[in-house]
């Protein structure tokens, strides 16, 4: 059941929160063993905030589409009184004495955590193979990788044992996933969505954003996620618009829609080449102008966001890395020590061409409303598969897996990730449409039209 | 291929007590390579008191 679908069955009565959170957490119970999505399950709280949910619904209290809706939380969020590990050793014991902002104003919305899910340790990955917690599997083909870093989110997403999740994204971690678990998911504008409460990584990177089965899901889960924050210093004081779609064919025309020349299609899988292209035709069909653009040189925008993150997060980490070095996985540790060695003086420069790029991107979002690109190259690798082939090139996996998305995070544009399509082997492809600056609510329109149309949404045959 | 304006990578490790594999050591020179690329689009001209500014497209005053 949708987030859409289940609030409006809560309101004809037609099901109860304590009944959908109980049939979420027998599909933890289930299938958590095999996927390891879920590090902590809070099922007892999690059934006492269905029963207050059913009771305020009851007395006529409604708090929004998200009362009584059970919803996860990557295990990077700090949750009062509940562990939040941030997939490490480093974190194992660390319970903390105050909600994230997120956490706090889901709740307020009337949402019900089940759980707590698993992650790249740290954030600081894409495969979700955590060494510490356990390898997290994709439900499309148990020896695949789900992506990550929000790996269990999109999982739990994926197989129902959450209706939403959220989720943060630095260098893709909302949007590989999405893509290879075949979700929604949403990179917000930085400084939309607070980051007080969530564990950092990349201070000028991160981004939480929500995570759903569909576009208008996603939508609902923003608009209760996102908002000024005094608490966040990156936040941003603006109203935040009624993003939910509206029901019924959505028209496109009028929208220009920006399809790259170059980079983003050059080294691709073809198969994920022509369910991109589906998508900009399904565009036009339903009246949007698909115009070709000249994208900025993406390698080099990846160089910068690959330097920017590996010195600010050899920043967040220096303190722990000092004082519990073998509490971190070897993966994350190298990362963490390249970030030692960046100099200032690129990081500097780093920044100075970053504002740079921005101006070239904003210069592009003024003749078209929103970019189509495909989300990774690729479908999801086999676990534990260091190298890729695509184009007839041999990649490393990890890089391949972010080179279309990362630049994305050093602008702080929005970007919107939703299912393109499936490959010949049934592997979920995923797409991105990249707007202006707050403009989250077109990015959702667009996505809910094409959505509508292509009618991608389905679950993983085993935990249908 | 090493060159005079790149940076020997394996000894700035060195010097800070870093150990890296030989992966990283040819993705760290990659990255300079980028950068020494990059370096011709900087504005020499720009206020450097801008640099670590949010764009002002994105910066709204607080109410």
């Amino acid at each position: 059941m949708t987030l859409v679908e289940a609030a409006a069955a809560l309101r004809r009565r037609a099901v109860s929160s304590v009944e959908l959170t109980l049939e979420c957490l027998a599909r933890i119970e289930r299938w958590n063993p095999e996927l390891n999505a879920f590090l902590t399950v809070t099922a007892d709280a999690a059934v006492g905030q269905a029963r207050k949910a059913d009771a305020e619904l009851a007395s006529g209290m409604d708090r929004g589409p998200l009362h009584g809706i059970p919803i996860a939380h990557k295990d990077l969020y700090c949750t009062k009184g509940i562990r939040t590990t941030g997939g490490s050793k480093t974190f194992a014991e660390y319970v903390p004495d105050f909600d994230a902002t997120v956490v706090e104003r889901l709740a307020n919305a009337g949402a019900v955590m089940v759980g707590k899910t698993n992650l790249h340790e740290h954030a600081y990955g894409i495969t979700s193979e955590n060494p510490h917690y356990g390898i997290v599997r994709n439900p499309w083909d148990l020896d695949r990788s789900p992506g990550g870093s929000s790996g269990g989110s999109a999982v739990a997403v994926a197989t129902g044992m959450a209706i939403a999740a959220t989720g943060t994204d630095t260098g893709g971690s909302i949007r590989v996933p999405s893509s290879w678990c075949g979700t929604t998911g949403l990179k917000p504008t930085f400084g939309r969505v607070s980051k007080y409460g969530v564990l950092p990584l990349g201070y000028t990177l991160d981004h939480p954003g929500p995570m759903a089965q569909t576009v208008r899901d996603t939508a609902l889960l923003f608009e209760a996620m996102a908002g000024y924050d005094p608490r966040d210093p990156s936040s941003v004081d603006r109203p935040v618009p009624r993003c939910l779609p509206e029901e019924g064919e959505l028209s496109l025309r009028g929208v220009k829609i920006g399809l790259p020349r170059n980079f983003y299609f050059d080294r691709i899988d073809k198969q994920v080449d022509a369910a991109v292209y589906f998508m900009a035709y399904t565009a036009e069909d339903l009246g949007a102008e698909v115009q070709r653009v000249q994208a900025p040189d993406g390698e080099q925008l990846n160089a910068l966001a690959h330097l920017t993150l590996l010195a600010e997060a050899a920043a967040v980490h220096e303190p722990y890395l000092r004082k519990r070095r073998k509490t971190y996985g070897s993966d994350v540790r190298t990362l963490l020590d390249m970030g030692r060695v960046i100099p200032a003086v690129d990081y500097i420069q780093a920044q100075r061409l970053r504002k740079r790029i921005l101006g070239v991107y904003l210069d592009i979002l003024k003749r078209v409303d929103a970019l189509l690109v495909p989300a990774t190259p690729m479908t999801a690798p086999r676990i534990g598969q260091k190298q890729v082939e695509i184009g007839g090139e041999m990649e490393d996996t990890r890089i391949a897996a972010t080179r279309l998305l990362r630049g994305f995070n050093l602008l702080g544009l929005p970007v919107l990730s939703l299912p393109a399509g499936f490959s010949s082997e049934g592997l979920p492809i995923g797409c991105q449409l990249v707007g202006r600056p707050w403009d989250e609510p077109l990015l959702l329109r667009i996505g809910a039209a094409l959505e509508d149309r292509v009618q991608l949404r389905r679950a993983p045959p085993r935990y249908a | 291929m090493p060159s005079s304006f790149l940076p020997d990578w394996k000894l700035i490790a060195e010097a800070q007590k870093v150990e890296l594999p030989e992966v990283s050591l040819q993705r760290l020179e990659a990255l300079s390579r980028a950068m020494l690329g990059l370096r011709g689009m900087l504005d020499w001209g720009e206020e450097p008191a801008e640099i670590f500014r949010v764009d002002p497209a994105q910066r709204e005053p607080r109410s």
